[in-house]
């Protein structure tokens, strides 16, 4: 069976990292699956789900990291009118990093509960804010 | 105090609850896949991007369209949700009979600051007879008008009706109207200079990022495309901070000009200041 739950979510910063454990070990519990898996997915093309240790410390050396990695003022590409859109792009970073990091993670279900190490946490990362985003929690199992 | 003098309210969520008002938004505008924007995101934004008021802009081609894109009611109802951060806009489509009418309600019942006016969009000159009465009510009510100059990225807005040096006329015959040739009239970058340097009530805004990244835009507008000392000295005081949102965020448009290598009180003129006086609230010590 499979149970598919859609959360919302508004960053408040360009960069953010949002920690959604207990929306998702939420999700696990209600979606009547006992054994499997859950797969946390990003809607966007500018984010990221992440699974890190939850410590002011590690966010911050992530960040610092792919700002390194990704400038905001490199030398982009993606600097143009969408027309598509009738927008300015301006997140060629956003997208890179997005790249970078992945769109999804997936951890165990068992027993109807979500199965995590002792240090992990689940974020879902804004590399493209401020925004309303959704999130795809999509449990798969028996 | 920073003021976003050129915003557009086209996806605000509060005046977004009609699916059918959103698509025709999009499509006329030319947002397409842009969709509406809950208030409190709005709000997030302009919270973190620092800036204090932003002037929200209506759009009316309702001649041929047979309704307004934003109304003057919209900004109004948009005014009203938060009065000490907005500052409304009316636009009316001069090719209809009554518009002059529309006009006086807008500034006088509605209490709206101000007109907005794309004659790309309207296909007309802006010496047109249809556009001198409501030169004059904006003259006497002492209301300035927000002129689209140069490109339009709106659907069936060719740019000849909108260059700046076409402008020089309204400035001549009505020498007390304050007016700004948006998006610094781009590409005729040189005669929106012209026209600011030259008429005491004319100014533009910089809500022409189309290509590259704001830093390094205004960067090449203002210091490689010009000597640093005219901008700073001579120009400084014309120029006024407009992002078009929601084509460019507010916070990128506004850290591309806090980079330009000048001084913080041409800054802050940019950022504010200058919106003040054209506003009307502040006294013009241009001299």
């Amino acid at each position: 069976m499979t149970k598919l739950t859609t959360i919302e979510l508004r960053s408040t910063e360009e960069f953010q990292m949002i920690k959604i454990t207990d929306q998702v070990r939420k999700a696990v519990e209600e979606s009547g699956v006992r054994n499997g898996v859950v797969f946390i997915i990003s809607a966007h093309t500018t984010t990221s789900i992440m699974i890190n240790e939850s410590l002011p410390c590690v966010e911050k050396d992530i960040e610092i990291m792919l700002d390194r990695l990704v400038p905001a003022d490199g030398d982009y590409v993606h600097t143009r009118m969408l027309h598509s859109y009738g927008t300015c792009s301006g997140n060629a970073p956003g997208h890179l990093k997005s790249m970078l990091c992945g769109n999804h993670m997936v951890l165990p279900v068992q027993d109807g509960k979500l199965v995590s190490g002792a240090a992990q946490d689940i974020y879902f990362v804004e590399f493209d804010g401020l925004k309303v985003r959704r999130c795809f929690i999509q449990v798969m199992g028996e | 105090m920073i003021i976003d003098i050129h915003a557009h309210p086209v996806i605000y969520g509060a005046i977004c609850a009609d699916r059918g008002r959103v698509a025709f938004r999009q499509q006329n505008f030319g947002l397409y896949k842009s969709g509406p924007t809950p208030m409190d995101h709005i709000f997030n934004v302009l919270d973190h991007a620092g800036v204090d008021r932003t002037v929200l802009l209506a759009e009316d081609y309702s001649f041929d369209m047979k309704e307004p894109i934003v109304t003057n009611e919209e900004v109004r109802s948009l005014v009203d949700l938060a009065p000490d951060r907005f500052i409304g806009f009316a636009s009316v489509d001069p090719r209809n009979a009554g518009a002059a009418d529309s006009l006086r309600y807008a500034f006088g019942t509605l209490g709206l600051s101000g007109l907005k006016l794309n004659l790309s969009h309207l296909h007309m000159y802006p010496t047109d007879e249809r556009l001198k009465e409501l030169y004059r009510i904006c003259e006497e009510a002492g209301k300035p008008v927000m002129f689209h100059a140069g490109m339009s990225w709106e659907p069936d807005s060719p740019s000849r009706w909108s260059r700046p040096i076409l402008f020089e006329d309204v400035a001549v015959d009505y020498p007390e109207l304050r007016f700004c040739l948006a998006h610094l009239g781009w590409p005729w970058i040189d005669e929106t200079m012209m026209m600011v340097l030259k008429y005491r009530h004319v100014y533009t805004d910089t809500a022409t990022v189309f290509m590259g990244s704001p830093k390094d835009y205004y960067r090449q507008v203002f210091m490689d495309g010009m000597d640093r000392g005219w901008f700073e000295n001579s120009l400084s005081r014309k120029i006024m901070y407009g992002s078009n949102y929601p084509r460019f965020r507010q916070e990128r448009v506004k850290d591309g000009l806090l980079a330009l290598p000048v001084r913080d009180d041409v800054k802050k003129a940019v950022l504010g200041e200058n919106a003040q006086v054209f506003l009307g609230w502040k006294e013009d010590r241009y001299d």
